[in-house]
């Protein structure tokens, strides 16, 4: 999946100056980052290729020159350097200490952004996605003592997204965004930021509503917060686009049940168990079908064969078995129940069984696997429009990115 | 006649070498977990004595006090107890007795309750009781107390380790030397299983007595995932269901359940009806609440609850360790309190196997000590 927008260029760079500041004025409330903490660890205080050490002055131009060659390393196809440059030289110039720090680097690097935006509108997709990337690999390294460098990345990647479909005003322009908003997102959540993370998928579904990556993302989160009717919402909606989705029905079913729709709840986890591929979902399906019987006064028959064709259909699966042997005993057959653990470990490999409950709660790294690989197609196709517009001679109107 | 010389002459060496069974007594009841004192009188060096219960060898020592820490089931059966000395010559004596089963009723419920319960004098373990000095009652009821033992019980443990992805580092390694320390402690007629869990099962060896086999298994096992305590700690104690003596769950968690498909509510319906102790180290201190995809705040505060519920009211206790350096003295103060307590066993004359709760209550006869034992069971 591809989206590319048509060029518009900006007419009028007042408006785009403005729309910048605006955009940047929201971040405040972010400014609360993962690595808040100032501990030692994982620092990136130390020379890189570009040969920056934190805290030194840096003369405005040469910001300017060192995030033009950045751009320009990016354009060029470098990237592994290119992000790591970009990391150097934001946590080189903005220090946690020093709040100014923060204002001269977003100002030096709007002038930029500012000429090369007026060339061509289109270069701002990779400067985003670079931006992103350099996000996410300070929160993968676990960096410490850079919270405002790595606040600063993150909303850059955020507003120049927003930025991006606003000026460009075409339907490509907002997938784009979209999926990098959700993107960013889920960076979030992998980082237990859950709020900002919200607003982030909030803000992916208005830009497109057939964000499934997004609808999903956001339901979980309300999901996690005990508001079930909300996350129902945004899972049917999700179901709209995608009917098969089997994360989408599971969830729906499990918030159904804690809504006390059992009639529905069971009827979609039958439907799971049904299909005919199964996925990480599907011994959930029989596990929590067994629960929704289980639960039910009489029910512990039908609790009790649902289980027995989850152990046929996943024999390795051990929880199924530990569910089955806890019915069982209940219901006064504690020797089948025994034999029936007993088996499990000597005959079956339990070692990997049951991480599905795990999946469940986790932020998986195959949940934004397909957004990203649309941010990096779209970004790789506009790498030359990124580089033209570097060249660019500096439209007569451009100033240096400051606020009036 | 060089074969009836020889059997003269066995006859003669084997009057040199007179065994007699101590304990138990003969025409008394024996179950579960029970100590034979073996008496050995010889001429010359004694090179071992052997314990047989009806017919199945249970044990060997080979230098007095010949002691003997044997289970030996809670059916209510005859049993016949036969103690063989061997001398460095090949001469052998024995002696036999046979315990009965207990008298009961048609509509006694033959399950034997076997309660464990340390004693403290003046706050001071107290090891020094007969059978003679307690007394057991089952919902207000006196009851026969038909088994006893005391110190150097068999013991059969699970421990049941949380290496989920939290405890890396640091926090694994000392759970090695907890673990490590536990099973140096432990006897050769002492078994344990070991199950390494996080969300899953990650690794597991079943009863042994081999501590080399348990410890390679702790010194292999790479923390990763998140954490299913109630899945786990149900599966260790279905497990002990089927062992005898004196049963155990060692559980070490440095959280909340999160990810199992059982509720806390199961877990402590086993804890009730089973006979197993729980003691569970809790790394980290007080439970923190929290919310996931599986249950919101008020659901895990509730879980957290009646898992704390469970170990209690199964006779264990809850060990808050707030540092790591602590987790070593935990695993060794928990075998030391196992090693310190009795064994009472009954069958309850108020059992009706309706599920109902028992209050279990054990006092002393005399003196003023203090008896920590399980609150009581669910009537199964």
């Amino acid at each position: 999946m591809r989206a590319r927008t048509e060029g518009k260029h900006f007419g009028e760079p007042l408006v785009w100056l403005a729309a910048v500041i605006w955009l940047w004025a929201g971040q405040t409330a972010w400014a609360q980052g993962p690595a808040a903490s100032t501990e030692a660890r994982g620092r990136t205080g130390s020379l890189g290729s570009l040969g920056l050490k934190a805290g030194a002055e840096i003369p405005p131009e040469k910001i300017q020159e060192l995030y033009r060659k950045i751009l320009s390393d990016w354009s060029a196809g470098q990237t592994d350097q290119a992000p790591d440059e970009l990391i150097e030289l934001e946590t080189a110039v903005a220090v946690d200490t020093d709040s100014r720090t923060h204002k001269i680097l977003l100002k030096e690097e709007q002038a930029v952004i500012h000429q090369v935006g007026a060339a061509d509108i289109e270069a701002l997709v990779p400067i985003a996605v670079l931006h992103h990337e350099a996000y996410r690999r300070l929160l993968e390294r676990h960096v410490r003592g850079h919270a405002l460098a790595m606040v600063h990345t993150r909303n850059m990647a955020k507003d120049l997204a927003l930025l991006y479909s606003e000026q460009s005003g075409s339907e490509g322009a907002k997938l784009v965004a979209s999926r990098l908003l959700t993107s960013l997102g889920g960076l979030l959540l992998q980082s237990a930021q859950q709020l900002p993370a919200a607003e982030m998928f909030q803000k992916g579904i208005e830009l497109d509503g057939r964000n499934i990556a997004a609808l999903l993302a956001l339901s979980t989160v309300y999901e996690k917060n005990a508001q079930a009717e909300t996350a129902v919402k945004l899972l049917r909606q999700a179901l709209e686009i995608e009917p098969a989705n089997a994360e989408a029905r599971l969830r729906l079913a499990l918030n159904l049940k804690r809504l006390d729709q059992d009639a529905e709840a069971r009827k979609l986890l039958a439907g799971l168990m049904a299909d005919k591929e199964p996925s990480w979902v599907t011994p959930l399906a029989y596990q929590e079908l067994a629960r929704l019987e289980g639960d039910r006064k009489k029910g512990a028959a039908e609790a009790e064969k649902v289980l027995r064709q989850g152990i046929e259909r996943f024999p390795d699966d051990l929880r199924l078995r530990i569910q089955l042997a806890a019915a069982l005993d209940r219901r006064g057959a504690p020797g089948e129940a025994t034999a029936l653990i007993e088996k499990a470990l000597a005959t079956s490999t339990p070692r990997e069984a049951g991480a599905s409950r795990y999946l469940y709660n986790a932020v998986r790294a195959d949940e934004f696997a397909l957004t990203r690989t649309f941010l990096d197609e779209n970004s790789k196709s506009r790498l030359q429009v990124l580089a033209q517009a570097l060249s660019a001679p500096p439209a007569e109107t451009a100033g240096t990115g400051v606020a009036p | 006649m060089t074969g009836a010389a020889g059997l003269l002459l066995a006859g003669a060496a084997l009057a040199q070498v007179a065994v007699r069974i101590q304990s138990p007594s003969p025409d008394q009841p024996v179950f579960g977990a029970t100590q034979v004192d073996v008496g050995v009188s010889s001429g010359e060096k004694v090179e071992r004595v052997e314990v047989f219960v009806n017919g199945k060898l249970m044990g060997t020592v080979q230098k007095p006090p010949y002691k003997f820490s044997l289970d030996v089931g809670d059916d209510n059966i005859r049993r016949e107890f036969r103690a063989v000395a061997h001398t460095t010559s090949g001469i052998a004596g024995t002696d036999t007795i046979v315990t009965v089963p207990v008298q009961i009723n048609d509509e006694m419920n033959l399950k034997l309750r076997a309660l464990f319960a340390s004693v403290a004098t003046f706050g001071k373990s107290n090891l020094a009781l007969n059978q003679e000095d307690f007394q057991v009652y089952d919902n207000g009821v006196p009851q026969q107390i038909v088994t006893f033992g005391r110190d150097e019980l068999p013991l059969t443990a699970v421990l049941l380790l949380d290496t989920s992805e939290s405890m890396q580092g640091e926090r694994l390694e000392a759970v090695r030397r907890g673990t490590r320390a536990f099973l140096d402690g432990m006897k050769p007629s002492d078994e344990a299983m070991l199950a390494l869990f996080s969300d899953r099962l990650l690794n597991f060896i079943p009863f042994t007595s081999d501590k080399k086999e348990l410890d390679s298994a702790i010194a292999t096992t790479q923390a990763a995932g998140g954490t299913a305590v109630n899945d786990f700690l149900y599966l260790s104690l279905k497990l002990l269901d089927a062992r005898q003596g004196q049963r155990v769950v060692v559980l070490l968690s440095d959280g909340s359940d999160v990810h199992s498909v059982l509720p806390a509510s199961d877990v402590l319906w086993k804890a009730r009806a089973g006979q197993s102790l729980i003691y569970w180290i809790q790394l980290g201190g007080k439970h923190k609440s929290f919310t996931s995809a599986w249950r919101d705040f008020k659901g895990n505060d509730r879980e957290f609850d009646e898992l704390e519920k469970a170990v209690q009211e199964s006779g264990g206790r809850i060990l808050a360790i707030n540092r790591i350096d602590e987790l070593e003295g935990a695993f060794r103060n928990i075998l030391q309190e196992l090693r310190q307590q009795y064994a009472l066993g009954y069958y309850p004359t108020t059992a009706k196997g309706d599920g109902k709760w028992h209050k279990v209550e054990v006092r002393l006869r005399e003196g003023g000590g203090r008896v920590r034992t399980r609150e009581g069971y669910a009537d199964y």
